[in-house]
């Protein structure tokens, strides 16, 4: 037999394969979430602010100016969204650690412009990494905190406090408390919305593609590409038809289903992400395979749950559907690409997410369980609106709880606390845009004094943590 | 080796790729390529074969005749033309375009038209056609080479607009995309 033509090497494509992915485009919110470029900013060091500023700027803009036309032009090629462009930087409190709080506030400022001249809707990296212990940089980056998110749009911060090898560092976690009930104060108008771009870590991953967690990480490259993909729509339409056609579907079978789904959603980033790096001419670093939602209907994680049988989420057997769930997304993902990184499970998002955000509304989830499914999933309290007179107090006993499931179960966790001045539980937040809204939880004790969170210093790292 | 090219038309059913075989076997032929396609319930069948000195067209032709007389086909012989080698397609990339909406004539025309007016080879085409206009129900999918030269972004413009005059939504993708989901 003679030699295949070009159009005959690769194997026809079948009716099916075809169909099936437009499906996912046209009705299922089948997209690209993020592709995240990130920006080594150490070599702008300088104890000068004038100067930092310069550098800064003049090297962000030399590298991401591409960024926004080379996405939608990818996204075009191939038919699939790249719904945000996104930029982080190296820590802040590392790159401007000379400077003190006020410095720091200014060097939010010319990120957050940054963020405007390239046209990403999020700049992430306003971060310090301060789980054994606080040095000048980063106290004052926590100091700063408050007024930088407050007074910018698109800047996003992070803070991780606590590690497995080296413990929860509990004057940070005060500190945050802190912090966050400022950042509140000064947004009140707003609902508390500076407090929606800061993240509390526990062992926080260097090369997390979404916000507001993305910061890039001191061993990785001078640029890099990270992509984050999503699909929570995808999936809960492959079980809604998977037990529509078999309503005989096991546990384990579904979970093999929702395991080659994740795999092809991961696909679509591996493919795209390669080729965004490719034509921008950057390292590609890694695809990020979470399950993120949107308000949109028809993309919620929430749903999900719902398509397994579950009531909504927070009713009883959530934590095992969560479990079931993260772990088919990482194992689809992991065989879809060889470079998985960034957080890779499901998020959780009380505000981001339509159908959670009802369900806690409707009073079948509380903070409790959301807690108890963090040590499952791959975030943590995420988008959880509280009640305004929250303490400060108990805002770091709530992040202390949350880091301590991930120091000692060795994962990431993080906690996105907005305390809404003024309003109580059951009342309603109003964040806009992708931020959503969400009912406020109620919190156990949560305005009274908290005398062992007061008591300070460093939990030591876990005996998990001697590997060596 | 003279190389010809032969079509078999006729109503499907077990035996017909078996007797054409056996028919070219018969007079010393090798078949060098074969495509074959069943729609609805047609059978069509494109083969190219070598035939040795002392075999011509015509009497391949008789033979083929003959041996599917049971199956009642049309068959056609011809020489494939031997004018050296042909031009060397254009440097292209593969895309695939769907169109889905309600049934209506000229459907096919119009877009096949624009895709010629920027010389876009189809490779492969294929349809799911139910009839009347329930949207999901008429999908037509047009695999195509686009030639790297061409203005992609007018050819893409021009078919939304034929797309959106006919009442069709149409999607147009890079290849690619389908097989990275779908193939391991």
């Amino acid at each position: 037999m003679s030699k295949p033509l070009k159009h005959q090497q690769a194997a026809m494509l079948s009716y099916q394969e075809i169909i099936s992915t437009l499906e996912m485009l046209k009705n299922e919110h089948l997209d690209v979430r993020t592709v995240t470029l990130g920006i080594n900013l150490f070599d702008c060091a300088s104890h000068d602010l004038g100067t930092l500023q310069t550098r800064i700027r003049d090297k962000i803009g030399r590298i991401a100016e591409a960024l926004v036309p080379v996405c939608d032009q990818i996204g075009d090629k191939y038919g699939i969204p790249i719904v945000n462009k996104r930029i982080a930087v190296s820590p802040i409190a590392v790159v401007c650690a000379p400077l003190g709080p006020d410095g720091m506030v200014a060097i939010a400022r010319t990120l957050d412009a940054c963020a405007r001249e390239m046209n990403v809707d999020f700049i992430g990296g306003f971060s310090a990494l301060v789980e054994k212990g606080i040095a000048a940089g980063d106290r004052s980056l926590i100091a700063a905190l408050p007024e930088a998110l407050a007074e910018t749009e698109r800047v996003c911060a992070s803070v991780n406090v606590a590690s497995t090898k080296a413990g929860i560092n509990m004057d940070a976690v005060l500190l945050m408390g802190r912090a966050i009930k400022a950042a509140a104060e000064r947004t009140a108008g707003r609902d508390g919305l500076a407090c929606a771009k800061l993240c509390v870590f526990a062992n926080i991953p260097q090369d997390v593609p979404f916000m507001a967690g993305a910061y890039l990480g001191v061993g990785e490259p001078d640029s890099v590409i990270n992509v984050g993909v999503s699909g929570p729509g995808v999936v809960k339409k492959a079980v809604e038809r998977a037990l529509a056609g078999h309503p005989d579907l096991d546990l384990g079978q579904l979970s093999d289903l929702i395991k080659r789904t994740a795999c092809k959603v991961t696909r679509v980033g591996e493919l795209i992400g390669r080729e965004v790096a490719e034509l921008l001419k950057i390292r590609f670093g890694v695809v990020d395979l979470s399950l993120a939602p949107t308000p949109n209907v028809g993309d919620s994680v929430g749903e999900i749950f719902q398509s397994l049988g579950l009531l909504a989420i927070g009713v009883p057997g959530t934590t095992a559907a969560l479990a079931l769930l993260n772990d088919a997304v990482k194992k689809g993902g992991a065989f879809a690409s060889s470079h998985v990184g960034g957080l890779s499970g499901a998020f959780i998002p009380v505000s981001e997410d339509l159908n959670i955000s009802d369900a806690a509304a409707a009073g079948h989830l509380s903070l409790e369980k959301l807690e108890a499914i963090t040590s499952v999933c791959s975030v943590g309290l995420d988008m959880v609106a509280l009640p305004g007179d929250t303490s400060a107090e108990t805002l770091s006993a709530i992040i202390a709880d949350e880091m301590a499931i991930g120091v000692i179960n060795k994962k990431t966790t993080a906690t996105r606390l907005i305390p809404v001045p003024g309003k109580k539980a059951g009342e309603r937040a109003h964040f806009g845009g992708l931020l959503g809204e969400s009912v406020i939880m109620a919190v156990n004790n949560g305005a009274g004094p908290n005398a062992f969170i007061r008591l300070g210093g460093l939990i030591p790292a876990p005996i998990q943590s001697l590997t060596n | 080796m003279t190389k010809v090219i032969i079509s078999v038309l006729g109503k499907d059913r077990p035996g017909i790729v078996a007797a054409v075989s056996r028919v070219l076997f018969e007079r010393d032929c090798n078949i060098e390529n074969v495509s074959q396609t069943i729609l609805q319930t047609e059978f069509a069948g494109i083969f190219i074969a070598g035939m040795p000195a002392g075999v011509t067209a015509e009497n391949l032709h008789q033979g083929l005749t003959a041996g599917l007389a049971d199956f009642k086909m049309y068959v056609q012989v011809k020489p494939l033309a031997e004018n050296g080698s042909p031009a060397p397609p254009p440097v292209a990339e593969p895309f695939v375009i769907t169109t889905s909406g309600p049934d209506a004539k000229g459907l096919v025309a119009r877009i096949t038209a624009v895709i010629a007016r920027y010389q876009v080879n189809v490779t492969n085409l294929q349809a799911v056609f139910k009839g009347g206009s329930e949207p999901g129900d008429n999908i037509m999918i047009y695999e195509v080479d686009v030639p790297t030269h061409i203005d992609q972004q007018r050819f893409r413009q021009d078919l939304q607009d034929q797309a959106a005059a006919l009442g069709l939504r149409l999607t147009i993708q890079h290849r690619d995309i389908f097989s990275a989901m779908n193939r391991i």
